[in-house]
């Protein structure tokens, strides 16, 4: 896949592409906004970063020596994610992911293998339940969500994800994984 | 056909601007732009005929039927069983009693599993199609597991066709007593060969079902052209309100199966020791029916008869034809199936990107299609997909509109690969 087909968003209408195309995720590393710059949309929801990391996610595959694996899958739609973790002491030392779905789904896998790599078991569950908590609109209201462990960083490209109800599962798939992988670690 | 040629037949077919204004919804904008609604298949918008049928009942001539001996009671009776008569009209059915009002299609199929499976014996047999919506597999799934039966499942060709020599060996030891299919897939379009069908089926001494939800919009439905002893469907993909459904049968299959729910309207006496059933199609209509939902049916059935289904089917397979022109286009895009008869239903698939991003971001450009499975897994599995995205037509759908979503799948697909 490439990236070109980026800069021809530009739609016949006039005020906004109609993609609700945000031109840059939180960290997004390197982002084309050649272009762009008129496409921004407040109900962003394919987040550059997202379709970014849809169309070459850094976390994909498998680990050789997994400690502990989950699953999550939506009979809904046929999405499916299995997530495998290796653990150093209570840390999450490397994290795997084989995702069939959407981008929102392959996107939230691999931004969320990002964010928990490095955590305990508590501050992923933590994490997880964070992550929840902003797509129903409650982001923000711990003190302490701003910390280095417990700041969703890159997860807040999702969202723009509070006003499409229906997709929430997919975003939310990963992380049902994750816990399922989480609950057979001993800590 | 040429594009402009398309929207000329379109338009001589039937005047759609005219329909369109009738439909107060479709002047709705989504994400500030001109709702383009191409989801039909899974529930079609009202006209003013059926809303102002529905809010002129509520308004000034509304009872309990049936039971009461007032007026109003009288007169909301007689507009209910108005609809009995114009339903057995619009099937072609040969009595009115064997018209048997239900919550919906997937009901209707209940009331069938439940009531005829009841006369079934353990080593008997169902056949159903692997393009059935879950509305006809999971009844006959529930009879197999409570009866004892066997429910066997006629295959598909790869262009999305009932396999019929297939059907013919699933029925050749003589234990089928139903065969129930599809009358229009509503994933692959496909219009199954239903008079066929029906010769196959009653020559191994089955009854034959057909499951109309989609194709009783599209084409004239003549249950007795057909040989059908069974058939459904559904008021809210035919113009009209939810929560109302037909069931036809022959009377003598009505006549000969136990009634489905218990209670009021049912019974002819009821004892602490016994009760007896009303006749037919009383004896299947228990409980306080939709009396409103059966009168906006009636509404739906008068609109669409006015426009005439002639002109409803070259308007349909003109869009179809001008929509598969268009999409074959689309770089990537693959239409799912190519069966010999389709109605104005195409489901698709386009590279690697999934339907759901393809449905969300076509509604953000106010296009609303439907993504997903369907209701249809097995048929999924056998095509070796876990979903498709499906764009569906109805009597107010414009060429331009199937324009505006060949152009922004195009736009998708530049987005996304």
């Amino acid at each position: 896949m490439t990236t070109s087909g980026a800069n021809s968003l530009a739609a016949p209408h006039p005020e906004a592409n109609g993609f609700g195309v945000r031109s840059a995720g939180v960290t997004s590393p390197e982002v084309h906004t050649s272009g762009n710059s008129t496409l921004a949309d407040s109900g962003a929801l394919y987040d550059r970063l997202i379709v970014e990391r849809a169309r070459t996610p850094q976390y994909a595959g498998r680990l050789e020596q997994a400690d502990a694996q989950g699953e999550g899958k939506n009979p809904l739609c046929g999405d499916k994610t299995r997530v495998e973790l290796q653990m150093m002491d209570t840390h999450i030392s490397q994290i795997r992911h084989q995702t069939r779905g959407c981008a929102i789904c392959l996107a939230a896998a691999d931004l969320m293998a990002e964010r928990v790599t490095g955590l305990t078991v508590l501050q992923a569950r933590d994490m997880s339940h964070r992550f929840s908590a902003m797509l129903v609109g409650d982001s923000g209201s711990a003190p302490d969500a701003h910390t280095e462990t417990s700041a969703l960083g890159p997860l807040e490209a999702f969202a723009p994800l509070r006003a499409h109800r229906a997709r929430h599962r997919c975003a939310e798939l990963p992380w049902v994984a994750l816990k399922e992988a989480l609950s057979h670690v001993d800590v | 056909m040429t594009e402009a040629a398309t929207r000329e037949k379109s338009r001589q077919d039937l005047d759609v601007a005219a329909i369109r204004q009738q439909f107060p919804i479709l002047s709705q904008t989504v994400h500030d732009r001109p709702l383009v609604f191409l989801d039909s298949a899974a529930s079609a918008q009202k006209p003013d005929a059926v809303i102002d049928a529905m809010t002129h009942t509520m308004r000034g001539q509304y009872a309990n039927i049936h039971r009461g001996l007032h007026w109003m009671s009288e007169r909301t009776t007689e507009a209910y069983e108005a609809v009995r008569d114009q339903v057995a009209h619009f099937l072609n059915a040969p009595s009115r009693d064997e018209i048997i009002f239900t919550r919906n299609s997937t009901e209707a199929i209940n009331l069938v599993a439940h009531s005829f499976g009841a006369l079934l014996k353990p080593g008997q047999a169902v056949v159903i199609s692997e393009m059935e919506h879950h509305a006809n597999l999971i009844p006959w799934q529930m009879l197999r597991d409570r009866a004892g039966i066997e429910l066997r499942v006629a295959p598909i060709t790869e262009a999305g066709d009932i396999d019929l020599d297939a059907l013919q060996g699933l029925l050749a030891d003589g234990k089928v007593a139903l065969v129930a299919v599809t009358h229009m897939s509503n994933v692959l379009g496909t219009v199954t060969p239903a008079k066929r069908i029906a010769e196959i089926a009653h020559a191994a001494g089955a009854q034959v079902l057909f499951d109309g939800s989609q194709f009783v919009v599209h084409r004239k439905t003549d249950v007795q052209a057909l040989g059908a002893d069974f058939y459904t469907f559904t008021g809210h993909k035919l113009y009209g309100p939810t929560g109302i459904g037909v069931l036809w049968a022959r009377k003598a299959l009505l006549e000969a199966m136990p009634p489905f729910l218990g209670g009021g309207d049912m019974i002819s006496t009821v004892t602490f020791e016994k009760s007896t059933w009303a006749n037919v199609p009383h004896k299947f209509e228990a409980g306080t029916p939709a009396i409103i939902e059966t009168i906006g049916l009636g509404a739906a059935i008068s609109w669409v008869e006015a426009i005439g289904f002639e002109a409803i089917a070259a308007h349909e397979a003109a869009l179809t034809a001008h929509a598969l022109t268009r999409l074959a286009d689309v770089p990537g895009l693959k239409v799912i199936g190519q069966p010999k008869e389709r109605g104005g239903v195409i489901s698709f698939t386009m590279d690697d990107v999934h339907p759901h991003d393809i449905a969300t971001l076509l509604d953000r450009n106010g296009v609303a299609v439907r993504a997903g499975h369907h209701c249809a897994e097995p048929l999924m599995r056998r095509l070796g997909l876990s979903a498709t995205a499906r764009a569906s037509f109805g009597v107010y759908t414009l060429p331009e509109e199937i324009d505006t979503l060949v152009d922004t799948l195009v736009r998708i697909r530049n987005f996304f690969v």
